[in-house]
């Protein structure tokens, strides 16, 4: 295996015709870590997917899942993954219960190895009460559930969830990122998302990456991405204009913006210049009411990025 | 094998939540098995149909036709199926092999199809023994002839429809098209067979190497038809 790296792409393209799907894509994600691929509609983000599991062939560059080439040494990578597509695929005929045990049978896992941990997967999302039902009879939400409970059986190395939140009611995300969470938390496991869940994918990813029309706009930490590292607080002040806050002495570095009303973001250096603001808005007569540690929000970055151009 | 395994157990599983599949079979077998015996009882009488050796033959047809509307139903169903509630798109990342997808479907569908064969039969000479009364309805067995096309030509038509089904529905992803494809096919290879029938007459060699080349031709088809859908190429038939 390639040392630190789950999945490595390498001037990874591909294209439809005259139309580039996905364009030069150049990246890793480390083992162990849960990496947001986020974008809007049509960024090219199920067709990094597909090409990630083998489905697909690259028109240019390369990918390495798990130190290998999923081309052609694709039975060594699936049989390591755990796969949620955007369609995820259910068999309707069947109960919830004969779908994992067929995913269980696909992995190769003996009779009482199989009952176990169909058992365990349907308890993992809640469904085990419903294990007999024929899957045709299933919410959107329910079926989401299946999905990523069958991804779940082998215990894969590399999860790759193309949306997997999506249908789900806000008690059913929550769960879901819960059991991200812990998932990633055992044993070195990987987990690639793609999502629309901005909120979401600030919670729970080490790093999230921002496609648009097959380009990488930017990758990084995503509590960071808006700020670009530097730390910001939010003031909420009282008495004093505009004037007066804008002619106090800061720190090195450091700048107010008003954000309207009495509302102001201070970026700093460093956190400790935080004080000495306060300090010379106290020393002005200034009134403050509230200083509040501010993260720009993913979201607020991520539309910056990709703009109103797609509405996203 | 284990794997082909696998595909075979979960498409038996979810024949039994399959009303059209079902019905389609039941009434294949029944119309196989009992019309031939009343047509041939209407015409000569009751017991022609248990005594002469082309009535015999003429209910092993029926036999065959059984076979190929079973599994010309069935092999383009277990793709098609699997194309629109994207559960092919989920095999194909799944660790399966692409000859165990398609090998599984394949074979599922032939042995569909010989066992829809074997119940028309089944049926044929219970229906023949109720009418003729008991003794000669065994005949067709009774041949050598008749064995052959019983169990030979019905299992290798069953095998080269099989494969033909699976590989023309990967390809077109419209229900009624696969099976017009499915059954134009099937067609095309039973013209030389008849026009054998009628020309060479019935002779044992001419029905058994007739038995030999549908499986050869399907044994065929089958390889070049895992050589040419490689899972890489599906994803963009199945967004066709
Ligand atoms: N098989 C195909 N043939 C032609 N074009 C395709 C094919 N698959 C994808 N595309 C095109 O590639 C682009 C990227 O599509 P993709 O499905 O990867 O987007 P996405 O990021 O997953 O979008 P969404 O958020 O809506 O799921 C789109 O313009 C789409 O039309
Ligand atoms: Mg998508």
């Amino acid at each position: 295996m390639d040392g630190q790296e789950a999945i490595v792409f390498q001037g990874l393209s591909r294209r439809f015709g005259t139309r580039t799907a996905v364009s030069d894509l150049q990246f890793s994600v480390a083992h162990g870590s849960v990496f947001g691929f986020l974008g809007p509609n049509g960024a090219g983000k199920t067709t990094t997917v597909r090409m990630m599991v083998g489905m697909l062939r690259p028109s240019q560059g390369s990918i390495r899942v798990l130190g290998r080439d999923p081309m052609s040494e694709g039975e060594w990578v699936r049989s390591r993954l755990g796969v949620m597509l955007d369609n995820v695929g259910l068999y309707d005929r069947l109960s919830a219960a004969q779908n994992l045990y067929f995913a269980a049978r696909i992995a190769r896992l003996g009779a009482a190895e199989r009952q176990d941990r169909v058992e365990a997967a349907l308890n993992r999302v809640d469904l085990w009460s419903r294990r007999h039902d024929r899957v045709s009879g299933f919410s959107k939400g329910m079926r989401q559930k299946l999905g990523l409970a069958r991804a779940l059986i082998a215990e894969p190395q590399l999860l790759i969830l193309d949306e997997p939140t999506a249908g789900l009611d806000p008690a059913n995300i929550v769960m879901v990122r819960e059991l991200l969470i812990s998932l990633a938390q055992e044993s070195g496991r990987s987990i690639f998302l793609c999502t629309h869940l901005l909120a979401e994918a600030q919670r729970m990813c080490d790093r999230v990456a921002i496609l648009q029309e097959g380009r990488l706009l930017t990758i990084g930490d995503p509590n960071q991405l808006g700020s670009h590292g530097v730390p910001t607080v939010r003031l909420t002040l009282s008495g004093g204009d505009g004037m007066a806050v804008g002619t106090l002495a800061l720190p090195q570095g450091a700048q107010l913006h008003a954000l309207g009303g009495n509302e102001w973001r201070a970026t700093v250096a460093a956190d400790a210049d935080i004080e000495p603001i306060v300090a010379a808005l106290v020393a002005a007569k200034i009134g403050v009411r509230a200083v509040i540690p501010e993260q720009i929000s993913l979201e607020e970055e991520y539309l910056r990025l990709v703009g109103g151009k797609d509405n996203a | 094998m284990r794997d082909v395994m696998t595909v075979m157990w979960k498409e038996t599983q979810e024949f039994f939540g399959n009303r059209r599949f079902l019905w389609v079979f039941a009434l294949a077998v029944l119309a196989m098995g009992v019309l031939p015996v009343l047509t041939l009882a209407h015409h000569s009488g009751p017991l022609a149909s248990v005594t002469s050796s082309l009535g015999a033959l003429f209910r092993g047809l029926y036999v065959l036709f059984a076979a190929v509307i079973v599994v010309g139903n069935t092999a383009p169903d277990l793709v098609l199926h699997e194309r629109v509630g994207h559960t092919l798109d989920y095999l194909l990342t799944t660790r399966l092999p692409d000859y165990a997808i398609f090998g599984a479907k394949v074979l599922i569908s032939f042995a569909i199809g010989y066992l829809a064969a074997m119940l028309a039969l089944g049926i044929q000479l219970l229906a023949t023994g109720l009418i003729g009364g008991a003794g000669w309805h065994w005949l067709i067995l009774a041949l050598p002839l008749g064995r052959v096309v019983i169990f030979g030509i019905s299992a290798g038509l069953s095998l080269y429809v099989a494969v033909v089904g699976t590989f023309v529905a990967l390809r077109v992803g419209e229900q009624r098209a696969a099976y017009l494809v499915s059954i134009l096919s099937v067609g095309v290879l039973l013209i030389p067979f008849l026009v054998g029938w009628i020309h060479l007459s019935l002779t044992l060699p001419w029905v058994s190497h007739a038995a030999m080349i549908f499986g050869a031709v399907a044994v065929f088809l089958g390889l070049v038809g895992l050589r040419i859908f490689r899972r890489d190429m599906l994803v963009l038939y199945l967004q066709e």
